[in-house]
Protein backbone atom coordinates (compact mmCIF):
# COMPACT_ATOMS: atom_id res chain seq x y z
CA UNK A 1 0.00 0.00 0.00
CA UNK A 2 1.42 3.36 -0.99
CA UNK A 3 1.92 5.69 1.99
CA UNK A 4 -0.72 8.39 2.11
CA UNK A 5 0.32 10.48 5.06
CA UNK A 6 3.66 11.50 6.55
CA UNK A 7 3.91 12.65 10.13
CA UNK A 8 6.95 14.58 11.22
CA UNK A 9 7.81 16.01 14.61
CA UNK A 10 10.90 18.00 15.51
CA UNK A 11 11.57 19.14 19.02
CA UNK A 12 14.53 21.08 20.29
CA UNK A 13 14.99 22.39 23.79
CA UNK A 14 14.15 26.06 24.04
CA UNK A 15 12.44 26.15 20.67
CA UNK A 16 8.85 25.75 19.64
CA UNK A 17 8.04 22.14 18.67
CA UNK A 18 7.41 21.62 14.99
CA UNK A 19 4.68 19.21 13.96
CA UNK A 20 4.06 18.35 10.35
CA UNK A 21 1.19 16.26 9.04
CA UNK A 22 1.36 16.00 5.28
CA UNK A 23 -0.68 14.01 2.73
CA UNK A 24 2.31 12.70 0.75
CA UNK A 25 -0.05 11.19 -1.79
CA UNK A 26 -0.02 14.66 -3.39
CA UNK A 27 3.75 14.44 -3.87
CA UNK A 28 3.49 10.92 -5.30
CA UNK A 29 0.97 12.16 -7.88
CA UNK A 30 3.36 14.91 -8.99
CA UNK A 31 6.33 12.52 -8.99
CA UNK A 32 4.37 9.95 -11.02
CA UNK A 33 3.37 12.61 -13.54
CA UNK A 34 6.98 13.78 -13.84
CA UNK A 35 8.24 10.24 -14.30
CA UNK A 36 5.68 9.56 -17.03
CA UNK A 37 6.76 12.75 -18.83
CA UNK A 38 10.42 11.75 -18.53
CA UNK A 39 9.82 8.12 -19.54
CA UNK A 40 10.44 8.58 -23.30
CA UNK A 41 13.74 10.36 -22.58
CA UNK A 42 14.78 7.67 -20.14
CA UNK A 43 13.95 4.96 -22.67
CA UNK A 44 16.02 6.70 -25.35
CA UNK A 45 18.92 7.18 -22.93
CA UNK A 46 18.66 3.53 -21.91
CA UNK A 47 18.78 2.38 -25.52
CA UNK A 48 21.71 4.65 -26.38
CA UNK A 49 23.76 3.55 -23.37
CA UNK A 50 22.60 -0.08 -23.36
CA UNK A 51 25.93 -1.65 -24.36
CA UNK A 52 28.54 0.33 -22.51
CA UNK A 53 26.67 2.63 -20.18
CA UNK A 54 24.02 2.50 -17.50
CA UNK A 55 21.22 1.56 -19.93
CA UNK A 56 20.02 -1.47 -18.00
CA UNK A 57 20.15 0.43 -14.72
CA UNK A 58 18.12 3.26 -16.21
CA UNK A 59 15.52 0.81 -17.38
CA UNK A 60 15.14 -0.90 -14.03
CA UNK A 61 15.22 2.36 -12.08
CA UNK A 62 11.50 2.90 -12.61
CA UNK A 63 10.23 -0.37 -11.14
CA UNK A 64 12.80 -0.20 -8.33
CA UNK A 65 11.74 3.33 -7.43
CA UNK A 66 8.06 2.44 -7.35
CA UNK A 67 8.70 -0.76 -5.38
CA UNK A 68 10.57 1.23 -2.72
CA UNK A 69 7.88 3.90 -2.70
CA UNK A 70 5.06 1.40 -2.19
CA UNK A 71 6.88 -0.23 0.72
CA UNK A 72 7.47 2.97 2.66
CA UNK A 73 4.19 2.52 4.47
CA UNK A 74 4.79 1.62 8.09
CA UNK A 75 8.25 3.14 8.29
CA UNK A 76 8.76 4.74 11.68
CA UNK A 77 11.89 6.60 12.72
CA UNK A 78 12.08 8.18 16.15
CA UNK A 79 15.36 9.48 17.48
CA UNK A 80 15.82 11.73 20.45
CA UNK A 81 17.18 12.52 23.85
CA UNK A 82 16.28 14.98 26.58
CA UNK A 83 17.17 17.99 24.45
CA UNK A 84 15.96 17.14 20.98
CA UNK A 85 13.72 14.70 19.18
CA UNK A 86 12.90 13.77 15.61
CA UNK A 87 10.02 11.61 14.46
CA UNK A 88 9.17 10.57 10.92
CA UNK A 89 6.30 8.21 10.28
CA UNK A 90 4.66 7.05 7.07
CA UNK A 91 1.20 5.52 7.03
CA UNK B 1 -11.21 -32.16 6.18
CA UNK B 2 -7.47 -31.64 5.87
CA UNK B 3 -4.96 -34.14 7.23
CA UNK B 4 -3.69 -31.67 9.80
CA UNK B 5 -7.14 -31.07 11.25
CA UNK B 6 -7.89 -34.79 11.34
CA UNK B 7 -4.58 -35.48 13.15
CA UNK B 8 -5.31 -32.78 15.71
CA UNK B 9 -8.81 -34.17 16.35
CA UNK B 10 -7.40 -37.70 16.61
CA UNK B 11 -4.86 -36.50 19.16
CA UNK B 12 -7.66 -34.81 21.12
CA UNK B 13 -9.79 -37.96 20.96
CA UNK B 14 -6.86 -40.05 22.21
CA UNK B 15 -6.30 -37.61 25.06
CA UNK B 16 -2.80 -36.69 23.92
CA UNK B 17 -3.65 -33.01 23.92
CA UNK B 18 -6.15 -30.90 25.84
CA UNK B 19 -9.14 -29.15 24.27
CA UNK B 20 -7.34 -25.80 24.66
CA UNK B 21 -4.24 -27.05 22.88
CA UNK B 22 -6.40 -28.50 20.12
CA UNK B 23 -8.17 -25.19 19.71
CA UNK B 24 -4.85 -23.36 19.35
CA UNK B 25 -3.56 -25.90 16.87
CA UNK B 26 -6.75 -25.75 14.81
CA UNK B 27 -6.57 -21.96 14.77
CA UNK B 28 -2.97 -22.14 13.61
CA UNK B 29 -3.88 -24.58 10.86
CA UNK B 30 -6.84 -22.45 9.79
CA UNK B 31 -4.89 -19.17 9.55
CA UNK B 32 -3.86 -18.24 6.01
CA UNK B 33 -0.28 -17.67 7.12
CA UNK B 34 0.11 -21.30 8.09
CA UNK B 35 -0.32 -22.47 4.50
CA UNK B 36 3.40 -22.01 4.09
CA UNK B 37 5.34 -18.98 3.05
CA UNK B 38 5.63 -18.45 -0.66
CA UNK B 39 9.05 -16.97 -0.28
CA UNK B 40 11.39 -17.29 2.63
CA UNK B 41 11.22 -13.60 3.56
CA UNK B 42 7.49 -13.64 4.18
CA UNK B 43 7.42 -15.74 7.31
CA UNK B 44 4.14 -15.29 9.12
CA UNK B 45 3.95 -12.62 11.76
CA UNK B 46 7.13 -10.75 10.92
CA UNK B 47 6.61 -7.59 8.94
CA UNK B 48 9.04 -5.17 10.50
CA UNK B 49 12.59 -4.96 11.73
CA UNK B 50 12.66 -3.04 14.98
CA UNK B 51 15.61 -1.27 16.55
CA UNK B 52 15.00 0.03 20.06
CA UNK B 53 17.55 1.87 22.13
CA UNK B 54 16.37 2.99 25.53
CA UNK B 55 18.40 4.81 28.16
CA UNK B 56 19.65 2.63 30.96
CA UNK B 57 20.23 3.73 34.57
CA UNK B 58 23.78 4.92 33.79
CA UNK B 59 22.89 6.86 30.67
CA UNK B 60 23.75 10.55 30.81
CA UNK B 61 22.38 11.72 27.49
CA UNK B 62 19.17 9.65 27.69
CA UNK B 63 19.39 8.88 23.98
CA UNK B 64 16.40 7.06 22.58
CA UNK B 65 15.98 5.38 19.21
CA UNK B 66 12.84 3.70 18.00
CA UNK B 67 13.02 2.56 14.39
CA UNK B 68 10.58 0.27 12.61
CA UNK B 69 11.49 -0.66 9.05
CA UNK B 70 9.19 -2.81 6.89
CA UNK B 71 11.00 -5.90 5.58
CA UNK B 72 9.66 -5.21 2.12
CA UNK B 73 11.30 -1.80 2.19
CA UNK B 74 14.65 -3.38 3.14
CA UNK B 75 14.35 -5.76 0.20
CA UNK B 76 13.38 -2.93 -2.15
CA UNK B 77 16.22 -0.80 -0.82
CA UNK B 78 18.76 -3.52 -1.46
CA UNK B 79 17.93 -3.36 -5.14
CA UNK B 80 19.32 0.19 -5.13
CA UNK B 81 22.72 -1.37 -4.42
CA UNK B 82 22.95 -1.97 -8.17
CA UNK B 83 23.23 1.78 -8.63
CA UNK B 84 26.32 2.13 -6.44
CA UNK B 85 29.16 3.02 -8.81
CA UNK B 86 32.33 0.93 -8.95
CA UNK B 87 34.45 3.75 -7.52
CA UNK B 88 32.20 4.01 -4.47
CA UNK B 89 32.40 0.25 -3.97
CA UNK B 90 36.19 0.55 -3.76
CA UNK B 91 35.85 3.30 -1.17
CA UNK B 92 33.48 1.11 0.85
CA UNK B 93 35.96 -1.77 0.65
CA UNK B 94 38.78 0.48 1.84
CA UNK B 95 36.70 1.85 4.71
CA UNK B 96 35.77 -1.68 5.79
CA UNK B 97 39.41 -2.75 5.56
CA UNK B 98 40.41 0.13 7.83
CA UNK B 99 38.00 -1.25 10.42
CA UNK B 100 39.51 -4.71 10.05
CA UNK B 101 36.75 -6.18 7.90
CA UNK B 102 38.14 -7.93 4.83
CA UNK B 103 35.22 -7.90 2.45
CA UNK B 104 34.83 -7.26 -1.25
CA UNK B 105 31.62 -5.31 -1.66
CA UNK B 106 31.52 -5.87 -5.42
CA UNK B 107 31.36 -9.65 -4.97
CA UNK B 108 28.10 -9.54 -3.05
CA UNK B 109 25.36 -10.80 -5.33
CA UNK B 110 21.68 -9.78 -5.08
CA UNK B 111 20.84 -13.38 -4.18
CA UNK B 112 23.21 -13.20 -1.18
CA UNK B 113 21.48 -10.08 0.05
CA UNK B 114 18.08 -11.71 -0.45
CA UNK B 115 19.21 -14.65 1.66
CA UNK B 116 20.58 -12.32 4.32
CA UNK B 117 17.30 -10.43 4.59
CA UNK B 118 15.24 -13.60 4.60
CA UNK B 119 17.21 -14.82 7.60
CA UNK B 120 16.77 -11.55 9.48
CA UNK B 121 13.47 -13.03 10.68
CA UNK B 122 15.43 -15.09 13.17
CA UNK B 123 17.52 -12.16 14.39
CA UNK B 124 17.26 -11.05 17.99
CA UNK B 125 19.83 -8.90 19.74
CA UNK B 126 19.58 -7.78 23.37
CA UNK B 127 22.36 -5.69 24.87
CA UNK B 128 22.19 -4.06 28.27
CA UNK B 129 24.72 -1.47 29.28
CA UNK B 130 24.41 2.27 29.58
CA UNK B 131 21.67 1.86 27.02
CA UNK B 132 19.33 -1.04 26.46
CA UNK B 133 19.61 -2.08 22.82
CA UNK B 134 17.08 -4.42 21.28
CA UNK B 135 16.96 -5.50 17.66
CA UNK B 136 14.19 -7.87 16.72
CA UNK B 137 11.47 -8.65 14.20
CA UNK B 138 7.76 -8.23 14.75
Amino acid sequence: MIPMIMKMRVYEEGKRPFRFFFPVILIWIIVAALMIVLLPLVLIAALVTWRNGPGKLLLISYPIFFTALFQLSGLHIEIGNLKRELLIHFE
Amino acid sequence: MSDERRKILDMLAQGKITAEEAEKLLAAVASPDSSGPEDSSAKPGFKYLRVLIEPGPGSETKDRVNVRVPFKLIRAGLKWAAFIPQTAQKQVNDALKEKGIEMDFSKIKPEDLEELVSHLNDLRVDVEGKEKIRIFCE
